[in-house]
C-alpha cells in the first residue's frame, strides 16, 4: 500500500491510483457503487438460475399432475417435501381441502372459499419469493448513475479548489482529478446498465412464472370445485 | 443466494484485475512531432506601426534613418532611391549598365551603387530632362507634412530654390530636425535644384521624359531578337534585369523606434474614438422636423482638420440633401454642426497617414437621430 501511495505523487492514472487519489466522498462513492454492481450482479445470477430451476419445477410438476395420478396420492408423495411455486400451492390447496374434509365441513361454497383463499396465499407468497430483490435492481438501475455524477461533481469540485489553491491552472495539474472524478460515474454507470437490463429482463419472466401459477391455482381451483360437487352433492 | 454472491464478487474482481492491468498505464498523448517555434514578439500584430523591431519604443514611430534624409513627398517604403520603388537595395559588386526592356535612366544608374557619391548627382543635372522628371515629385513634397498650413508650404518652396546653391550636399539636413514645417521644404529643396523648374514647367515634364526613354528601348530590343528569335527571347525580353536600387524614395531622419515594417491599422481611429466624434458632432447636429418627404436626407461632409483638432478651410460637401427648401436646410445644419462641435479632441498619434483624423468624412443622416 506504501508504494502505491508513493506511486500517486507522480499523478498515477491507472485505476488503482486514480481510486487511491480521490478524496474520501468519491471513494466512499466507488466503493458503495462498487457493492451495489456486486449485489446487483448477484442478485442477477441468483434470479436468472432461479427462474430457470422454477420453470423446470412448473414443467415436471404439470407433467406430474396431467399424467392422471390421484390427488390423494401426488398429494402424500409432495408432502413431506419442500415445495415450491406450483407445488407449494398445490399442497396449500391440498391441505385445506383434507382439514374440511377430516372436520366434517358440509358447506360446499365455503370449503370453495376457503380452498381459494389459501391458493391465493400460497399464490402471493410464491409470486414474492419470484419478484423479492428485483427492486433493488431497479433502485440501482436508476439511482446509480445519480450517484456516480454525485461523486464525479465532488471530485471535480475539489479538483477545481486544487487549482484554486495551486494558482496552476495547467491541464496536468487538472487532469488527474477530472479522470479521477469521472471514475465514479463509470463506475455508476457499470453498476447501473446491467440493473436495468436484467430488471427488465427479471420482471418480465417474473411476471411470466406468476401467471402461469395464477393459471394453475384456477385450473386446480376448478378441479377441487368439481370433485366438491361430486363429494357433497349427493348429502346435500 | 451465497453461492450467487460469491460468484458476483468473483466476476467483479476478475474483471477488476483486468481493469487494472489494462488501464495501468494509458498511453500518453504523442507531443513528439509538435515542434516548438520561437516567438519573437507576442504582440497584437493587427495594429503596429513602422518602425523596426530591435529599437526601443519612442513616442515618435520612426523607421531607421535612412542615408538621404531629405523628406520626399507621398513615398511610402523607406530608402534612399530617387523614385520610390518596392525593392529592396542590393549590394552591387560592379555597376553594369542594364539591359531591360525598360530602359535604364541615366540618373538612376548612379543610384545603384551602395555609395552614394555627391559627384555624380551634379552630373543629372546639366541634363534639363532629368531635372523636370522628377519635378512632379517635388509637387507632392508638401504632403509629407501637410498639417500646417499648405499654402504657406507652396509659398515657401517656390523661394527657396532660386537663392540656394544647387551642390549642397545632404548631410547637413540629415542632421537637421526635419518637426518645423516651415524650414522643411528649404531642406527638401536644397540639395539639388529640382524644385527650381518644377512648379514652371510640370505640364511639359511628361512628354519630354518619354519622348527620351522611348529611344532607349528601341535599342535594346533588337539586338537579341537579331541574334534569337522565338518565345525564349521575348520572355528574356521581358524579364526585368534592372537592378534593385536603393529601397523606396521615403527619407526618415528620426531616431529608429519599435514597430513593424509598415504601419497597419495603427493610425486608424477606433471605434470608440469615432464614436466619441460623432456623438461630439451629432451634440450640435439639430435638423429641422419634418424631413420624411426627403429621398435622401443623407449629407457627406468632408473636413480637413489640423492636429489641434480645428478644422482647416471650409468642410467640402461632398453629398448634400437637395439644393432647395428642406435640403438646403439640412445641409447647412450639418455643416453647422461640425464648425460648432469644433475642436474635436482626437489622440494625436493618429493624425497622419490614410488612415489618420486629419482628413475626416462625416455621414449626416437625420433619420439616424
Amino acid at each position: 500500500m506504501e508504494n502505491l501511495a508513493v506511486a500517486v505523487q507522480t499523478s498515477d492514472v491507472s485505476l488503482w491510483g486514480l481510486f487511491w487519489q480521490a478524496g474520501f466522498i468519491v471513494k466512499l462513492v466507488m466503493i458503495g457503487l462498487l457493492g451495489a454492481s456486486i449485489w446487483t450482479w448477484a442478485i442477477i445470477i441468483d434470479k436468472v438460475l432461479g427462474y430457470g430451476r422454477a420453470k423446470r419445477a412448473f414443467d415436471r410438476f404439470e407433467q406430474i399432475f396431467w399424467s392422471g395420478q390421484s390427488l390423494e396420492e401426488l398429494y402424500r408423495n409432495l408432502g413431506d417435501k419442500r415445495t415450491t411455486g406450483m407445488g407449494s400451492i398445490f399442497i396449500a390447496a391440498m391441505r385445506e381441502w383434507k382439514k374440511s374434509f377430516e372436520k366434517g365441513a358440509r358447506s360446499p361454497i365455503a370449503l370453495q372459499m376457503r380452498i381459494d383463499k389459501a391458493m391465493d396465499v400460497a399464490l402471493s407468497r410464491e409470486s414474492d419469493i419470484l419478484a423479492a430483490r428485483l427492486g433493488f435492481l431497479a433502485t440501482i438501475g436508476s439511482a446509480g448513475p445519480f450517484i456516480g455524477l454525485f461523486g464525479t461533481v465532488i471530485g471535480i469540485m475539489t479538483s477545481f479548489m486544487g487549482i484554486a489553491g495551486s494558482k496552476s491552472t495547467s491541464l496536468a495539474v487538472v487532469a488527474p482529478g477530472i479522470a479521477e472524478a469521472l471514475l465514479a460515474t463509470a463506475i455508476g454507470l457499470v453498476a447501473a446498465i446491467p440493473a436495468v437490463i436484467a430488471y427488465n429482463k427479471l420482471s418480465s419472466d417474473a411476471g411470466k412464472l406468476t401467471a402461469r401459477m395464477e393459471g394453475f391455482a384456477d385450473e386446480f381451483s376448478a378441479i377441487l370445485s368439481r370433485q366438491i360437487d361430486e363429494k357433497l352433492a349427493p348429502r346435500a | 443466494m451465497r453461492a450467487s454472491v460469491t460468484s458476483s464478487a468473483i466476476i467483479h474482481a476478475v474483471l477488476l484485475g483486468w481493469g487494472l492491468l489494462t488501464f495501468s498505464s494509458p498511453t500518453p498523448m504523442d507531443l513528439a512531432n509538435s515542434e516548438s517555434l520561437p516567438i519573437e514578439i507576442v504582440s497584437d500584430t493587427s495594429q503596429m506601426v513602422q518602425g523596426d523591431k530591435k529599437a526601443p519604443k519612442s513616442e515618435k514611430p520612426a523607421p531607421k534613418p535612412t542615408e538621404k534624409p531629405q523628406t520626399k513627398p507621398d513615398a511610402v517604403n523607406i530608402g534612399d532611391a530617387e523614385t520610390d520603388v518596392e525593392s529592396k537595395p542590393i549590394p552591387a559588386t560592379k555597376p553594369k549598365i542594364v539591359e531591360a526592356a525598360e530602359a535604364p535612366k541615366q540618373s538612376e544608374i548612379p543610384v545603384t551603387k551602395p555609395d552614394p557619391k555627391p559627384e555624380i548627382q551634379p552630373e543629372t543635372k546639366p541634363v534639363p530632362t532629368p531635372a523636370t522628371e522628377i519635378a512632379p515629385e517635388a509637387k507632392p513634397k508638401q504632403e509629407v507634412k501637410p498639417d500646417p498650413i499648405m499654402t504657406a508650404i507652396n509659398n515657401d518652396s517656390k523661394p527657396a530654390p532660386t537663392p540656394d546653391a544647387p551642390k549642397v550636399e545632404p548631410t547637413p539636413q540629415a542632421e537637421k530636425p526635419a518637426e518645423e514645417a516651415f524650414k522643411l521644404p528649404q531642406n527638401v529643396a536644397k540639395p539639388e535644384d529640382k524644385p527650381k523648374p518644377a512648379p514652371a514647367q510640370t505640364a511639359t515634364t511628361p512628354e519630354r521624359k518619354e519622348s527620351k526613354e522611348t529611344p532607349k528601348p528601341t535599342k535594346t530590343a533588337p539586338t537579341p531578337s537579331k541574334e534569337k528569335n522565338g518565345i525564349a527571347e521575348e520572355a528574356q525580353a521581358l524579364l526585368n534585369r534592372e537592378k534593385a536600387s536603393g529601397g523606396g524614395q521615403k527619407r526618415s531622419t528620426d531616431q529608429t523606434s519599435l514597430g513593424a515594417k509598415t504601419t497597419t491599422g495603427a493610425g486608424k481611429l477606433s471605434q470608440s474614438e469615432m464614436d466619441a466624434l460623432r456623438g461630439q458632432i451629432s451634440k450640435f447636429y439639430n435638423p429641422p422636423v419634418g424631413i420624411e418627404d426627403i429621398a435622401n436626407p443623407i449629407v457627406t461632409i468632408v473636413m480637413k482638420l489640423n492636429q489641434s483638432g480645428m478644422i482647416v478651410g471650409d468642410p467640402v460637401i461632398e453629398a448634400s440633401a437637395g439644393g432647395s427648401g428642406v435640403g438646403r436646410v439640412l445641409t447647412e445644419a450639418a455643416r453647422r454642426a461640425i464648425l460648432r462641435a469644433q475642436p474635436f479632441n482626437l489622440p494625436a498619434d493618429k493624425y497622419d497617414g490614410s488612415d489618420g483624423w486629419n482628413e475626416v468624412r462625416m455621414n449626416f443622416d437625420p433619420r439616424d437621430l
